[in-house]
């Protein structure tokens, strides 16, 4: 069947693959999956800004990383490891991109962005001041091989799980768009504008880290509208009377939705990074959650009884 | 798409063609009896899964139209990929080579091939998808004399304005001037160029620019188009690869090259080989030529005109999306390059979010 036009969309997941998880059927619960999803996408970040990827780029991984985990047939945290996973989906959208990236220096920014002294370790209230010991996260060339064969296996996996959906439409350029549409980016453009424009793409960069997986669950216009819709209020921006956001195809209902749901993002953010930051744990590894489930049934066979495995 | 299949599921006949990356068989769906094209890509122990593979499949999963070929199915094997595809008799070079009086083809069939080729291009445009490797081996023709654009492997999705490309695609005897001049921003009218070169190389049987390298194609196309100057081509002494010539060939009639091709089809012709890439004529516009004014009259009243207006509308938004690219990208760089300073001195931003974002924390 002929589908329609597709350059301002992406296929979403169903509300069925969002929770029926390979991770969950492997005995992970829903919070701890989200922590995970969460970690995963931040070191992603992470390491396409150390390898100076366009943000495009980066939101294309972290998309990947998402739908890869989506599903009874997607990966499970048990058996694929957020760290492989989060460096193969770089390496792949990097590597027909404009923006190729060898495989030793994706390797390289992961072992830094693991070890021990990984800035993403660190309580972002506290900053580090110490230089970092390169000796810590050094790769040796035994250990490259080891780990380019892992990088490029997961990678064969990764595509398969997705079926090679590797196409991700990313709002930022629509929401600005829209914003010029909506007649608010005047040209030169005043402090108020460029701060409407600032907040809709921090908005947008923020519901990327959504437990909820907004980016999975609805379309670039619809992310784009709530974005901006936020960022109006922020700055008090007066937008067009009515519902303006109809002319963009998106109702009442789905804008309510985003708002409130990229309204809370920040919030739950700031407690998952409170909770790592107090041991700098960083679960990026199989064994890392196969260790912190072990640690969530003692800590509740000690609060109740009789508790069976 | 999503259905696994196994590669035993095809029986594999003979060998169809060879690419650069791939080898091509013919194949029999042992279920169905359907007659397939399989593409064996081979995995590289170095790079992985070739990009070439990621951007075909990726692309064709999206690409579903008339006049470009469909993918069915991705086979994973240990140290193999294997695409299924529609089959097809022959590429068009081979038609040509069978069919054609010497090659070259009649009137009528010129002129089928060429509308069913910018249909499909027009199509890729619509949906921001560049082809970048328009030769008529890529191009495939069925028993019922569609024909079809195969082989994504170079092709990319773009937001307007592309830059930063490499100038490596293309085969040379098919490649724009301009990317021949080092141009690193070109678009869409790369893949009419090679339209306009496949179009007369049907019409003749031969190609129309055979260079053997990037300064003797540059050449033949001057010799017959004309040496462009700063004065008819502003700003070309800008680009990379740029020389001033000690020749400076007038422009030749097209006509005495191909005197089989009608004057509308002449005009056709050349608004496609104009070597300003934006005085090339687009799709879309190519389709509604008078040249093809047959062909459109006897289609059915296909496309109802809401189709269009959507399309339209479609075409308007990206190109107004176009614009705020470049803005959007400032901005986002900029802070980048911020964040990126911070990481490497071991900090952080936000709340572990050393990218766009955290509104509040900064
Ligand atoms: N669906 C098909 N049906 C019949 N023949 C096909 C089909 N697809 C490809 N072929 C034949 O195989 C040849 C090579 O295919 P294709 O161009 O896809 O491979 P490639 O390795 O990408 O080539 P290139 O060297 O241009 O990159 C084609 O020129 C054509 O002759
Ligand atoms: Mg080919």
């Amino acid at each position: 069947m002929a589908e329609p036009l597709s350059a301002l969309s992406n296929p979403l997941v169903t509300p069925d693959q969002l929770t029926t998880t390979s991770s969950q059927l492997d005995g992970i619960l829903a919070d701890l999956e989200a922590s995970l999803r969460f970690t995963g996408a931040q070191l992603t970040q992470a390491a396409g800004i150390l390898l100076h990827l366009p943000q495009e780029l980066i939101v294309q991984a972290i998309v990947l990383f998402y739908r890869f985990y989506v599903g009874s047939e997607g990966g499970s945290f048990l058996i694929n490891s957020v760290q492989d996973v989060s460096a193969a989906c770089i390496y792949l959208v990097a590597k027909p991109s404009f923006h190729p990236q060898p495989p030793r220096s994706v390797l390289n920014v992961y072992a830094y962005l693991t070890s021990s002294v990984s800035p993403l370790r660190s309580n972002f209230d506290q900053v580090s001041s110490e230089k970092p010991d390169p000796k810590s996260y050094y790769v040796s060339e035994g250990e490259y091989i080891s780990r380019r064969s892992t990088l490029l296996q997961t990678e064969s996996i990764v595509l398969r799980a997705i079926s090679f959906t590797t196409q991700v439409k990313a709002p930022h350029t629509l929401a600005l768009t829209y914003l010029q549409t909506l007649s608010v980016l005047p040209n030169p453009p005043t402090d108020k504008s460029k701060a409407l424009a600032r907040r809709t793409l921090e908005h947008l960069n923020t519901a990327l880290f959504s437990p909820q997986l907004l980016y999975l669950t609805h379309q670039p216009n619809g992310l784009a509208i709530a974005a901006i819709y936020l960022a109006a209020r922020e700055v008090g921006q007066k937008l067009t009377a009515g519902e303006w956001w109809e002319v963009f195809d998106v109702d009442r209902e789905e804008l309510g939705f985003l708002v409130v749901g990229l309204g809370s993002v920040e919030g739950w953010v700031k407690k998952e990074m409170e909770e790592r930051g107090a041991d700098g744990r960083l679960m990026v590894t199989v064994k890392d959650v196969e260790e912190e489930l072990a640690r969530r049934r003692k800590e509740e066979g000690a609060g109740t009884n009789n508790v069976e495995d | 798409m999503d259905k696994r299949q196994h590669p035993s599921s095809f029986q594999q006949l003979e060998k169809l063609g060879e690419g650069t990356y791939a080898t091509v068989f013919k194949g029999r769906n042992r279920q169905t009896g359907e007659l397939v094209a399989l593409k064996e890509i081979n995995l590289d122990s170095e790079e992985g899964t070739p990009s070439t593979a990621i951007r075909e499949i990726s692309l064709m999963k999206e690409l579903k139209h008339e006049n470009i070929v469909s993918l069915y199915d991705v086979i994973h094997t240990e140290n193999k990929l294997m695409l299924v595809f529609e089959y097809m008799d022959k590429d068009l070079k081979k038609y040509m080579d069978s069919r054609g009086n010497q090659g070259a083809l009649d009137q009528f069939t010129v002129k089928s091939f060429m509308h069913q080729l910018l249909q499909g291009i027009a199509f890729c445009h619509e949906n921001r998808v560049l082809h970048r490797d328009l030769k008529p081996q890529n191009l495939l023709i069925n028993s019922k004399m569609q024909l079809k654009l195969g082989d994504f492997g170079l092709a990319r999705a773009f937001g307007i304005p592309v830059n930063t490309f490499s100038n490596e695609v293309v085969t040379l005897w098919y490649r724009a001037p301009d990317v021949l001049l080092g141009s690193r921003t070109y678009n869409t009218s790369i893949d009419i160029w090679s339209a306009g070169c496949i179009m007369a190389e049907m019409y003749t049987g031969r190609p129309l620019f055979p260079g053997t390298t990037n300064d003797d194609q540059l050449q033949k196309i001057f010799r017959l188009m004309g040496t462009p100057s700063e004065r008819s081509w502003p700003g070309i002494s800008q680009f990379p690869e740029y020389k001033p010539t000690a020749q400076n060939y007038f422009t030749q009639d097209l006509r005495i090259i191909l005197p089989t091709v009608d004057s509308a089809g002449m005009d056709l012709l050349t608004r496609m080989l104009q070597l300003r890439p934006e005085m090339r004529i687009s799709a879309k516009d190519a389709l509604n030529h008078p040249w093809f004014r047959d062909v459109n009259n006897q289609m059915r009243p296909g496309q109802s005109s809401q189709q269009q207006q959507q399309q339209q509308m479609v075409a308007q938004q990206q190109q107004q999306q176009a614009q705020q690219q470049l803005h959007a990208q400032q901005v986002q760089r900029q802070q980048q390059q911020q964040q990126q300073q911070m990481m490497m001195a071991g900090q952080q931003t936000g709340p572990g979010q050393p990218g766009y974002g955290m509104p509040t924390y900064q």
